[in-house]
């Protein structure tokens, strides 16, 4: 009872329908947490090489946070886990809502799939005893709908994560939706689940959940809950829109504080900061082709963070979350209710398509979140299609007489719906650019903007160049949770790690594009940290608020007892991180092969806007990282002696 | 440790009829026993046994308690943060949301729902991070159901 996890997982083996109870040893948490590192644990362990991701041998694992449920604040996101079918490499997804503890309260730190099923099924687990029941019923449902009927069969106090049609169609770039509208999105990991035939999980457990010290577990929360609620007068949105204009122009500028993200993420959600995004040249425009002069002002007003908070009924909260970047909406379109669209969404489906109309936004947002499939990858997708029609690799025939031209809301709206349904061209686009690319031919891979397979998210590393390296040297390619320089400054690493660099407080933007030890050191530190954050089920954006004010080290501490110092679980970060490469080795990925498309490199640097003339160079910025890790500085991969060393092997 | 049933059980089955984590079972009339690994130790089978038959944790043996005078969650919203751990760890489901605020896009607090299906535990108020969930009897309710009993 006064220990953070549960000490057992589930294995449900989906071929011959058999679960298995297993006890998994202490020394596996006091190395890896749970969450993301327990589920790295036994991917690696028990997923033969070279297995195919869309074949039984794939597991797929629901992981809950090692933090959850302890008296922490912002460690209710679970982890999704699995070889992901759109990179082939370790994928994992991160989502919010109420299904991290609800693993916990069955009992499991984790529940593991592996084989396929004969039929569709789901899981359900009542008070620590699971069943596998039949799917007949719901399958083709909706995911939202999906969830209605399960709630009303089980209870609403039941949790549920479901695949939409997107991911019982395979589509590679589809996720698990919880909370309907929260969904773990990332990695394509929604075609694994659909592929193992299994729509949906249903928890109900009360299981009580530990911590060593719960008196210290709310001493901390109490001092985060301070900083978190500290209120800053900020009045109106389009201030910022002023703001990312300044930054774009000034040659200069200073670390950033994560209060004033807090308090933005407060007021608006990650929406917020959409305009500003755009004007600073952190959102990628027209493909990542276009800059801030292709959407400007004038255009980007129209998706302005406070029309958006205008339609907002009441915040969401995920478990544990006392900020609340979340909201429920109410709008004029066919659904009447629906999760605000985030930051990634608004910019993926607005500034990326050059799409202007908000109306539109929050249709596909909800249209995508039922379907289960990835609000930053069917964007990307939908972008890329539209750049091959108007350079003529792909006409109104392949369209099927769709008018695919920047900024045709219509025609976008059709695409993404044949996406959905994996109708015509939808078919083709459906498992993201690099597949689509691919079989499009005709030098169409240069418009698909990927990382070894998946679409970056709506940051971009021309801008700051930290995306850009864990875009490209990331175990999972393309994903914008993990680092970047910016998240360096947030998480003031340096005021409890000893030995990480200060940023100075007048920093020239140019010097943040060379290459020296130091950023190698940063970007490193970033990866090891959200990597234990990921292990803890802590969310980014409470990490932003600097990490004494959001004591994360402090927590874990008072959670396990261990008396661990910040270097000591930042190796376990690192342990973590080199587990996940350690996996893509055994499985056979070329690191180098995962490096991000060279437009968002910006190998020919753009001619206009913020980004004017940048060009990161993740050649030489990569053996740098590489060699933080001790991993080859050429190849990228782990060697032996530190294999050894974090006890791997 | 788990909440146990000594012999002075008659098999009433008011315990298991009660107890949020299905850990209890028996045959109607004979003495009933609770399964170690699915107690949660919320102690509402001690709250409701009539025969004082149940023992804690600790082993010390549970009083019985009148089902007015068990103590229900009170929510102070001036401290409270909406992370909604209390729902959560309510293992009955008793605590919501409120329903939408009349304000728009402002948060949405906890309140005892299901006031009938609240069981006294008190874990909505041993989990709150920030001590917002203040566990006593409900005062007001009790004072209405009094004046109606003498009128």
């Amino acid at each position: 009872m006064n220990k953070p996890y549960m000490g057992k997982i589930l294995m449900v083996d989906l071929s011959n329908q058999t679960m298995t109870e297993e006890a998994i040893p202490d020394h596996v948490y006091e190395q890896y947490l749970s969450g993301m590192g327990l589920g790295a644990y036994i991917l690696y362990n028990r997923m033969p090489a070279g297995a195919d991701p869309l074949g039984p041998e794939n597991i797929l694992g629901f992981c809950s946070g090692f933090l959850t449920g302890t008296g922490s604040l912002f460690s209710g996101r679970w982890t999704l886990v699995g070889k992901s079918p759109l990179t082939g490499c370790w994928g994992d997804a991160n989502c919010g809502g109420t299904f991290s503890p609800a693993i916990k309260h069955c009992g499991f730190d984790a529940i593991f799939f592996k084989g396929i099923s004969p039929k569709p099924v789901y899981l359900y687990i009542k008070n620590s005893k699971a069943t596998l029941k039949d799917a007949a019923d719901i399958w083709g449902h909706d995911a939202v709908e999906t969830e209605e009927i399960l709630k009303q069969q089980y209870g609403q106090k039941a949790a549920v994560a479901v695949i939409g049609p997107a991911g019982e169609k395979c589509s590679l770039i589809s996720g698990v939706c919880s909370d309907k509208g929260r969904i773990a999105a990332r990695s394509g990991l929604g075609a694994v689940m659909g592929i193992k035939r299994l729509k949906a999980l249903v928890l109900d457990g009360v299981q009580q959940i530990g911590a060593h010290d719960p008196a210290a577990m709310k001493r901390l929360s109490r001092h985060c809950a301070k900083w978190v609620r500290m209120p800053l007068p900020l009045t109106s949105g389009s201030v910022f829109a002023r703001v990312g204009s300044f930054l774009r122009v000034t040659p200069v500028v200073f670390p950033q504080d994560g209060l004033l993200y807090a308090n933005i993420l407060k007021k608006w959600g990650t929406g917020g900061m959409n305009q500003a995004s755009i004007e600073m040249g952190d959102s990628p425009l027209k493909n990542w082709s276009g800059s801030n002069r292709d959407f400007p002002l004038a255009k980007s007003k129209k998706i302005n963070p406070d029309l958006i908070k205008n339609t907002e009924i009441v915040k969401y909260h995920c478990y544990s979350c006392p900020l609340g970047c979340g909201g429920i909406c109410a709008t004029k379109g066919q659904h009447a209710h629906t999760h605000k669209p985030e930051y990634e969404s608004i910019l993926a489906l607005g500034g990326l398509c050059m799409n202007e109309d908000l109306d539109s936004i929050f249709y596909l947002n909800e249209l995508l979140n039922r379907a289960g499939m990835d609000t930053i990858s069917a964007g990307a997708t939908a972008a890329f299609a539209i750049e091959c029609y108007e350079k003529g690799i792909l006409t109104k025939e392949d369209t099927g007489g769709l008018e695919l031209k920047w900024g045709n809301t219509e025609s976008l709206v059709a695409l993404i719906k044949k996406m959905i349904n994996r109708e015509g061209i939808g078919d083709l686009l459906a498992d993201g650019t690099k597949i689509a690319a691919a079989k499009i031919g005709k030098g169409a891979i240069e418009f698909a903007i990927h990382a070894g397979g998946q679409e970056p998210a709506m940051h971009d590393g021309r801008n700051d160049p930290g995306f850009n390296v864990h875009y490209s040297l990331e175990p999972s390619p393309g994903r914008h949770t993990l680092g970047a320089h910016l998240y360096y400054e947030m998480f003031q690493l340096w005021k409890c790690v000893k030995g990480l660099p200060r940023p100075s407080l007048l920093y020239t933007k140019a010097s943040k594009y060379k290459i020296n030890p130091e950023k190698a050191q940063t970007a490193a530190a970033c990866s090891k940290f959200m990597s234990l954050a990921n292990g803890a089920g802590m969310c980014l954006f409470g990490l932003f608020i600097g990490v004494k004010r959001v004591p994360t080290f402090d927590w874990l501490n008072a959670a396990t007892g261990w008396q661990l110092t910040p270097e000591e679980y930042m190796a376990i970060g690192e342990r973590i991180q080199t587990l996940k490469q350690a996996f893509n080795i055994k499985h056979g990925v070329e690191p180098r092969d995962n490096f991000i498309s060279s437009r968002a490199l910006g190998k020919v640097p753009q001619t206009e806007g913020a980004n004017k003339g940048r060009f990161v160079d993740v050649e030489k910025l990569a053996p740098g990282y590489w060699d933080q890790f001790g991993w080859d500085t050429t190849t990228g991969k782990p060697k032996e002696e530190t294999l050894r060393k974090l006890k791997i092997k | 440790m788990s909440y146990t049933i000594t012999e002075k059980c008659n098999g009433c089955g008011a315990c298991a009829r009660n107890c949020p984590a299905v850990a209890i079972s028996g045959e109607k009339k004979k003495p009933h026993t609770i399964d170690a690994s699915l107690c949660i130790e919320c102690g509402a089978c001690g709250r409701i046994c009539p025969h004082a038959a149940v023992l804690d944790a600790e082993g010390a043996s549970c009083m019985m308690i009148k089902r007015s005078g068990w103590l229900k969650p009170d929510i102070m919203l001036e401290s409270c943060v909406a992370c909604g751990i209390c729902i959560d760890a309510c293992p009955v489901g008793c605590l919501v949301l409120s329903e939408l605020p009349r304000k728009k896009g402002v948060d949405a607090f906890p309140y005892l729902k299901d006031t009938k299906a609240c069981i006294g535990c008190g874990f909505c108020s041993r989990e709150c991070p920030v001590e917002a969930v203040v566990m006593q009897v409900p005062v007001k309710i009790e004072k209405v159901a009094a004046s109606g009993e003498s009128a």
